[in-house]
């Protein structure tokens, strides 16, 4: 089964947000609301011995979303490609999936009162496109695609990056999204949890 | 337009497409996915057009839906970018369709500052602008009209020095030139020389050089010094993605900031500096470089003006003619070591010859040297222990930086950016820069910044000429701040303060009138108050934007200017001709080319002879002279390009002008030059690189090789060799009890200048300015991360946010330019709140060359405020009322 997910490769990533303002203007996100935010890592050390680098958070593309199998009335789903995706017609605003992803990669916008998270900009995909994020990364940082598919790009870069290529902790879920950093950019900083955006 | 009367939630239904030309599947059931619908729907085009939310014009595709701009995304094809887009260019749409966009000419009808306006006609603003020109023309004289541009992606850069020239006006200024880029293009042009293209002069990545880099598959560079500057935030999709890839494919880098930015996160060695002392340092370099005979001997001894014999009392260079009757006097003088005596050294080299590098030698019994030994001893002082007490550094880094830049490294580059072109040491750091990269001979060879690319002028011929010859001398020497500070000429411009002086106090004689193209000054010049204060002299103040500012409270009449998607230009991808495509148009905005032509016009029907000049094609030649369309003043630029149209033009771009082997050639100092049989050599007087400028003491005392006439000496000479000058406001003064902590600024990604502090998704990341401050500071000064902060100078006050970081040097900080539109309409107009040049020191000592203040190297202390400043936005809601907007109905303005 196809598993379409992003991957970071951190090395490259400068930190210029240009991923965050892509993904709102495509998708017409609502102020206050985001699929993607850029967090800075670090700087860890003592000045002026130090390491730093920029996680982009979105949708780790879990192989087993939590956040469907909580969701009451099936307004959480997964698409042909593996995206997982909210039909906000039949999404109640109850939270559930809020509180069972385990990286707080879901947003409640308030104004509509419904949830949103990252489409993989999935109606640019089905266009035979790229998601806006990877098209206007400026460091070519962000690849998409099939991590089932061992010939697929992004799989050949997870089996060269090897012990490089880093995930946010599992519980089970399964995350498909890595993160590409080696020693000699900086150390990957192990975080027990993440809440990529704040629903308080 | 008219077709259009929707609300917000409509016009993001209209809006909702996808990007892609190939037909499209329909997703049911999902609303939040948008529809991927508008670029298959009649009426719909996507248009190959450039940004200019900075100065790198990435190329776009503009997704255009009946006359409105959808949709923008970066054009893969365009080679500088390669497709990525940064947050400035991605904030395009919100920025053509903002609600509080100039819309029309406005004329003020309440008292200055209470923000009361009126429409009025184009015709009336020219018209009564015009009038009140030549008003003060005739009581005061031209030189009390000034102009200004700046500030923001500037399209069009000479435009209002090309005003001014057709006035008679020797004044105008821009807050960069001096604190931007014309220490660097000063330099350069000294050193390595002039030539026809703009993308290989010097080094500054910022701005369109060290293309070595963009070809990343065929790369021999070996290491880069990052010297004051940060590419992944000043420009991220340009020189910040070049890095990126050469640092993938193994390019050492070195970065020498006192602020730990993405840059120096990846480089193989940080070196965090103390603000205003890069020339301390760079000294240290040249003096471990010559110690450790590092550099390129070959190059030095061959290339080079260091083997040439000074006379050490006139500090001019002996000539042949000097030492022998009849000599010719453009051939230099070399020690010769075989026959222990002074020869002549034609051009390019006698092998014959065994010239020293050091020693000194009498001739003709004065004390001569070779310019290599003057630079040995002006570099003597400065150890690696000095440079590192000096600058605040390990002294066994700075050495670990010297050998990445240094040994075995060639070729490795000095690339220099903005931060030292911010304090009196500017053009110091800029010759210090160019020296290290010709001693280590990286120039014109494969990998080299430095490069004689052949673009035949397509990359930055084709816009606004200076028309400087239309300005008299007897006006030229009126310029403020000339006298001392005749670098300036190269660029035509006065100096900032020396304005500020004569409109605050009338000397040497009155400003009365202002035009200002750009952003807000009251965040870019520095000391921000003392501008509010003297424009209270001022009879007439035009403000011509884009949107309004805390400047245009200030203001008598507001001109709405074009934004980039309304705009036409030809630019360059490296040896191909490309184009800025207007994709729309709203209301009654105009470009400011346009405008000033129409103002000229204006002036010479009320009888101004040289604004009639300046429309007079004999008079203007060999430049084109104002004429009365865009259309023809485009069709004239490009008119150097086989005699094409704009029309022609913009339709075949982008095309390759110049076939890539002939634009990128190699060596090209070497090639025959087809008049003298001999090798071209460099243009410089020497025709080699020039490490001992005589031609700075040269332009110090006449104003050659810039000014048409000779003018008046400087008291003291410029100095033919750099020299540290410890910044004038220093932790190790008196002045650094009072305030303790050394001040920086910087870029972010999201910000260019003052611009975009209006665009709701780019507030959304950053709504407020942050102080940088270490932690061992923060302790000591009572802050906490995220608390509110007052800083301080002797200049005035504002606030930050802190961020405290060990990514900050111990004993400096580091503040981003910021004011607060939210805040137009309160007494602050918005520049007071959390604006850093609140702070800067616009006052003396200057950088003698070309008169550069210091927006960066000066002293402030902190303390945690008892709260946020009012009235400022720092929720992602408040924002709202900035969102893109229907543009309403008007007339489409024949231009």
């Amino acid at each position: 089964m196809k598993k379409t997910a992003i991957i970071v490769d951190l090395d490259r990533c400068i930190g210029c947000y240009s991923c965050e303002v892509a993904c709102k203007n495509e998708n017409h996100i609502d102020l206050g609301v985001q699929y993607n935010k850029v967090f800075t890592i670090g700087p860890t050390g003592k000045f002026p011995d130090l390491e730093m680098y920029y996680m982009p958070a979105m949708c780790q593309s879990c192989e087993n979303p939590p956040c469907v199998s909580v969701c009451p009335t099936g307004a959480s789903y997964i698409d042909k490609d593996g995206v997982i995706l909210i039909d906000s017609k039949k999404c109640i605003a109850c939270m559930s999936c809020i509180s069972a992803c385990p990286y707080g990669a879901r947003k409640y916008n308030s104004k509509r009162e419904y949830v949103e998270k990252c489409t993989m900009c999935s109606h640019l995909l089905n266009a035979g496109d790229k998601p806006a994020c990877v098209k206007a990364c400026c460091s070519k940082a962000r690849i998409i695609g099939d991590v089932n598919d061992p010939n697929s790009e992004v799989s050949k870069k997870i089996a060269k990056a090897g012990k490089a290529a880093h995930s946010l902790p599992d519980e089970g879920n399964k995350p498909a999204t890595r993160y590409i950093l080696h020693d000699k950019t900086a150390k990957w900083q192990e975080k027990k949890s993440w809440t990529f955006f704040d629903n308080k | 337009m008219e077709r259009f009367k929707l609300n917000r939630r409509d016009f993001l239904k209209a809006t909702a497409v996808a990007g892609t030309i190939v037909s499209v599947s329909s997703l049911t059931g999902t609303t939040l996915v948008p529809k991927a619908e508008a670029a298959t729907q009649p009426g719909t085009k996507i248009v190959r057009t450039q940004c200019r939310n900075c100065t790198a014009d990435c190329g776009v595709l503009a997704h255009v839906k009946d006359g409105r701009v959808i949709k923008i995304e970066g054009d893969p094809t365009f080679r500088r970018s390669e497709g990525a887009l940064c947050p400035k260019g991605l904030s395009g749409v919100q920025a053509l369709y903002h609600p509080n966009r100039n819309k029309y000419p406005m004329k003020r009808v309440g008292q200055r500052g209470e923000n009361k306006w009126k429409r009025i006609s184009w015709e009336q603003a020219i018209d009564e602008i015009a009038h009140k020109l030549m008003e003060i023309r005739a009581k005061y004289g031209a030189e009390a009209v000034m102009g200004s541009t700046g500030g923001g992606g500037n399209p069009n850069f000479y435009t209002v020095c090309r005003f001014m020239n057709s006035f008679d006006s020797p004044n105008w200024f821009e807050p960069g030139a001096a604190q931007c880029y014309m220490p660097r293009t000063l330099m350069y042009a000294h050193t390595y020389g002039l030539y026809g293209t703009l993308q290989g002069q010097n080094t500054s990545l910022g701005d369109s050089n060290g293309v070595e880099g963009y070809f990343y598959n065929d790369l021999t560079m070996k290491s880069m010094i990052l010297w004051a500057t940060a590419p992944s935030y000043s420009g991220p999709s340009q020189a910040g993605r070049m890095l990126a890839e050469i640092r993938a494919r193994g390019v050492k880098t070195v970065v020498i900031d006192p602020r730990f930015t993405p840059d120096a996160a990846k480089a193989d060695l940080w070196l965090p500096i103390r603000p205003g002392t890069d020339v301390a340092l760079g000294l240290a370099w040249i003096r471990y470089i010559l110690e450790h005979k590092l550099y390129d001997k070959d190059f030095v001894m061959k290339w080079t003006n260091m083997p040439y014999l000074v006379n050490t009392k006139t500090k001019y260079f002996l000539r042949e003619s000097d030492i022998k009757k009849g000599g010719d006097s453009n051939t230099y003088v070399v020690w010769d070591t075989k026959t222990k005596s002074a020869k002549a050294m034609p051009f390019p080299y006698d092998e014959q010859l065994s010239p020293a590098l050091e020693g000194s030698y009498k001739v003709n019994g004065v004390v001569c040297k070779p310019s290599f030994q003057l630079l040995k001893d002006r570099v003597e002082p400065w150890t690696l222990k000095k440079a590192g007490e000096t600058c605040w550094l390990d002294p066994k880094k700075i050495e670990e930086a010297i050998l990445i830049f240094a040994k075995n490294a060639t070729p490795s580059n000095v690339c220099l950016g903005v931060a030292t072109d911010q304090n009196p040491n500017s053009t110091q750091a800029a010759h210090m820069s160019a020296i290290l990269n010709i001693l280590v001979g990286s120039v014109e060879k494969p990998g080299a910044v430095l490069q004689r690319y052949d673009d035949k002028g397509v990359g930055g011929r084709m816009r606004s000429s200076k028309l400087r010859h239309l300005l008299s001398e007897k006006q030229l020497n009126k310029r403020l701040g000339l006298k001392e500070h005749k670098g300036m000429l190269q660029w035509w411009i006065a100096q900032p303060n020396a304005i500020l002086d004569a409109m605050t106090y009338g000397k040497p004689y009155k400003i009365k009138a202002w035009l200002e193209r750009s952003g807000n000054k009251l965040g870019t010049a520095a000391n921000s108050a003392a501008w509010v204060e003297g424009m209270k002299n001022l009879e007439l103040i035009v403000h011509f934007f884009m949107y309004p500012t805390s400047f245009t409270a200030y203001a008598d009449y507001v001109l709405p200017a074009v934004e980039w998607l309304e705009t036409d230009f030809p630019t360059a991808d490296f040896n191909a001709a490309t184009a800025r495509v207007a994709v729309t148009h709203t209301y009654e905005t105009v470009n400011e080319y346009w405008f000033f032509a129409q103002l000229a016009k204006r002036c010479a029907e009320l009888g101004h002879e040289n604004c009639k000049r300046a429309w007079d094609p004999k008079a203007c030649a060999p430049e084109p002279p104002y004429f009365d369309t865009m259309e023809k003043t485009l069709d004239n630029w490009v008119s150097m390009l086989d005699g094409m149209t704009w029309k022609e033009y913009k339709e075949k771009a982008p095309f390759e002008y110049v076939p890539m082997k002939e634009f990128r050639r190699f060596y090209v100092y070497k090639e025959t030059d087809p008049k003298t049989g001999k090798p071209k050599g460099f243009s410089t007087p020497s025709k080699k690189c020039e490490v001992y400028l005589e031609s700075m003491i040269e332009l110090g005392r006449t104003g050659k090789p810039y000014s048409p006439w000779d003018l008046p000496p400087v008291d003291v000479d410029y100095d033919a060799l750099p020299y540290y000058l410890e910044p004038d406001e220093s932790p190790n003064k008196a002045i650094g009890k009072k305030f303790p902590l050394v001040m920086s600024n910087g870029r972010l990604p999201y910000w260019h200048h003052t611009t975009l502090r209006n665009i709701p998704y780019l507030r959304e990341i950053k709504p407020y300015a942050e102080i940088w401050i270490n932690p061992v500071d923060a302790k000591k000064y009572g802050i906490s991360q995220g608390d509110w902060v007052v800083v301080e100078s002797a200049r005035g006050k504002t606030h930050a946010k802190a961020l405290v970081t060990e990514g900050e040097a111990i004993g400096c900080v580091y503040m981003e330019r910021f004011w607060n539109p939210e805040a137009l309409n309160t007494s602050t107009h918005g520049w007071k709140e959390m604006n850093v040049n609140v702070l800067s020191k616009n006052t003396a000592p200057f950088n003698d060359v070309v008169g550069t203040y210091t927006l960066r190297g000066y002293q402030v202390k902190v303390s945690k405020a008892p709260s946020a400043p009012k009235n400022i936005w720092t929720k992602p809601e408040q924002f709202e009322p900035w969102m893109p907007q229907e543009t309403d109905q008007t007339k489409i303005v024949e231009l």
